[in-house]
């Protein structure tokens, strides 16, 4: 009997307390997206030649287990302006996101890091092809991404780990002077997100 | 009977049973949102703002959806089922007074009217559990048969205590007894025996048994669906509503304890407001039981039944009558029931649990039974 008597205290003041329901699809009362959450890949955009860091190399469309993506290359106008160090550049870019499974391989492989698994994960839509995304759409959730969690290109002096740190300062070192001594016209300055 | 006043039954019964659906319809959007709380939930949010709409969508829902009837059912018993539970639920209502002139039709016998006429749901529950012609509805039918020869002698003793003490069966005369001093205070004995049959007339937790979602899926209205389910649910929420009504009157003083000093309509009205206040106190008294207390076994609800119920509320007659007797003063009684339970707590809570017999279940291995096959497998859980 005393026992019911604490049973019912404690439901009451169970009850005191705040609920802890997140209600998912409104906004400020749903749980914030942690930086680290890995959502569908996304194409990034580099500010610094408003061009996407993305060459087409296929790589990607290669690695895919699910063959979700395709991938088109065109030469770039830029680099023949001048105005951009990328000789070739992604002319079209298709990913179908119902069938991505979200593994990352893709980020893994690129060799430019155009390419990152961002925040998006949402896929109700109201048209069957809907979750199609191609290049502007990709574009945009980069950009959103990029955006959000204030994104930079990775710079290898930002490298936490000293001894990786190095071997990558030394390998770009030897690179850009490999670089000068072939061809003496590029100043052969690696670009900052290409290691 | 003119004609006239059959009108105004007829009105009056219709207005009763609109009042009892919206109040029905209310009563399940706030056990779900008690309940939530309870867990550190929510409960319903969309429909609406805090989910107030919510029970008219269920309403849209279940009047629209499709009757289910399952091939070896026994259709005339399947389908008159709801309405054995229903017609009890509402009949209940004649008699049950919001205030000294806000009542159907006032009997002299209304609790022992009341009392008789409540049993007839359980008629109910038996058709619904042997029309549907499944085994968990079937069990649940029997548990409800069960569970009624267990709390319905408490349930009419508790209310004979009442009408002892005011000499009266009319719910309206136990009411303006009350104006200087409520039964809850007279009796707190006979108080916590009709809340405890009560609840067990409800089918409401810890005397879920017949429901019990976990044994027998839902008891005998596994197979309804549709606007038959959502009769039997208005029942048993009109039941639930009618119980609480009941302690309000019988115990907690109706409308007229405490007596308010206004006259005239504010006195009306007020009365009238305080006496749903008292409903809904025991009705948040009996959610709040149920999202606390785990079920009772059927054994369980039987032993408490018949060896602490049914004793105790023949303790709390027989003192009542003899302070009637002797026209002693209230408060003799207060304290005998009070001490009494005392007495009754302690006693349960000094009672050893029968222990279990070690010996009585053996377990043993499965290459054991092989190799030494035991000679009684009558208790023996094979491991």
């Amino acid at each position: 009997m005393l026992g019911s008597i604490k049973g019912l205290k404690v439901t009451l003041s169970t009850m005191m307390r705040k609920p802890v329901t997140a209600q998912y699809p409104i906004a400020n009362k749903r749980l914030d997206i942690k930086k680290r959450f890995m959502g569908f890949p996304a194409l990034l955009w580099d500010d610094s030649n408003s061009e996407p860091y993305c060459t087409g190399c296929m790589v990607c469309v290669r690695e895919c287990p699910t063959q979700c993506m395709t991938a088109t290359m065109a030469d770039n106008k830029k680099f023949s302006e001048g105005k951009s160090t990328r000789k070739k550049i992604i002319d079209s870019f298709g990913i179908n996101l119902s069938r991505c499974i979200v593994c990352g391989i893709c980020v893994d492989v690129c060799n430019f890091d155009a390419i990152e698994m961002s925040h998006e994960h949402e896929l109700s839509k109201f048209q069957r092809n809907a979750n199609r995304a191609n290049l502007k759409s990709l574009l945009a959730m980069g950009k959103t991404f990029q955006s959000k969690i204030k994104w930079e290109p990775i710079q290898i002096k930002n490298i936490g780990n000293p001894d990786l740190r190095e071997r990558l300062q030394a390998a770009a070192k030897a690179q850009s002077e490999k670089i000068n001594a072939n061809e003496g016209k590029m100043d052969g300055k690696p670009e900052g997100s290409s290691l | 009977m003119t004609w006239e006043a059959i009108g105004w039954y007829v009105i009056g019964a219709f207005g009763l049973f609109i009042f009892l659906s919206i109040t029905v319809m209310f009563l399940t959007w706030i056990e779900r949102k008690f309940l939530a709380r309870i867990q550190q939930r929510m409960g319903p949010m969309r429909v609406g703002p805090h989910g107030t709409l919510q029970p008219i969508a269920d309403v849209i829902k279940l009047i629209t959806k499709e009757d289910i009837l399952p091939s070896w059912t026994d259709k005339p018993i399947y389908w008159l089922a709801p309405l054995a539970i229903f017609i009890p639920a509402i009949a209940i209502w004649v008699t049950i007074p919001f205030s000294e002139t806000l009542v159907l039709q006032n009997l002299d016998l209304g609790l022992l009217y009341i009392a008789a006429i409540s049993v007839l749901s359980v008629l109910g529950l038996v058709m619904a559990g042997w029309g549907s012609a499944n085994k968990y509805s079937m069990l649940g039918g029997l548990r409800a048969v069960g569970q009624l020869i267990s709390y319905e002698i408490p349930f009419i003793m508790a209310i004979l205590g009442v009408a002892i003490l005011s000499q009266s069966l009319s719910l309206i005369d136990i009411v303006n007894d009350q104006s200087a001093i409520a039964n809850i205070i007279v009796q707190p004995l006979g108080f916590l025996i009709f809340l405890a049959a009560g609840l067990a007339e409800l089918g409401r937790t810890p005397f879920d048994i017949h429901h019990a979602e976990s044994e027998v899926v839902g008891g005998p209205f596994v197979e309804y669906s549709g606007a038959h389910w959502a009769i039997i649910q208005l029942a048993e929420y009109v039941n639930t509503f009618a119980i609480a009504a009941l302690i309000a009157i019988l115990f907690l003083g109706g409308w007229s304890w405490p007596s308010m000093p206004f006259t005239g309509i504010t006195n009306d009205f007020l009365s009238l407001v305080w006496f749903l206040i008292k409903i809904y106190a025991v009705i948040l008294l009996i959610f709040w039981i149920r999202g606390t207390f785990p079920r009772l076994r059927i054994d369980q609800l039987m032993s408490f039944g018949w060896k602490v119920l049914v004793p105790v509320s023949f303790i709390n007659i027989v003192f009542t009558a003899i302070i009637r007797f002797y026209n002693l003063h209230w408060s003799i009684l207060t304290v005998i029931s009070l001490i009494s339970i005392g007495i009754i707590f302690y006693l349960i809570y000094k009672t050893p649990q029968k222990s279990r017999k070690k010996d009585s279940i053996r377990i043993i291995s499965a290459k054991d039974a092989v190799n030494n096959p035991p000679k009684n497998y009558g208790d023996i859980n094979v491991r």
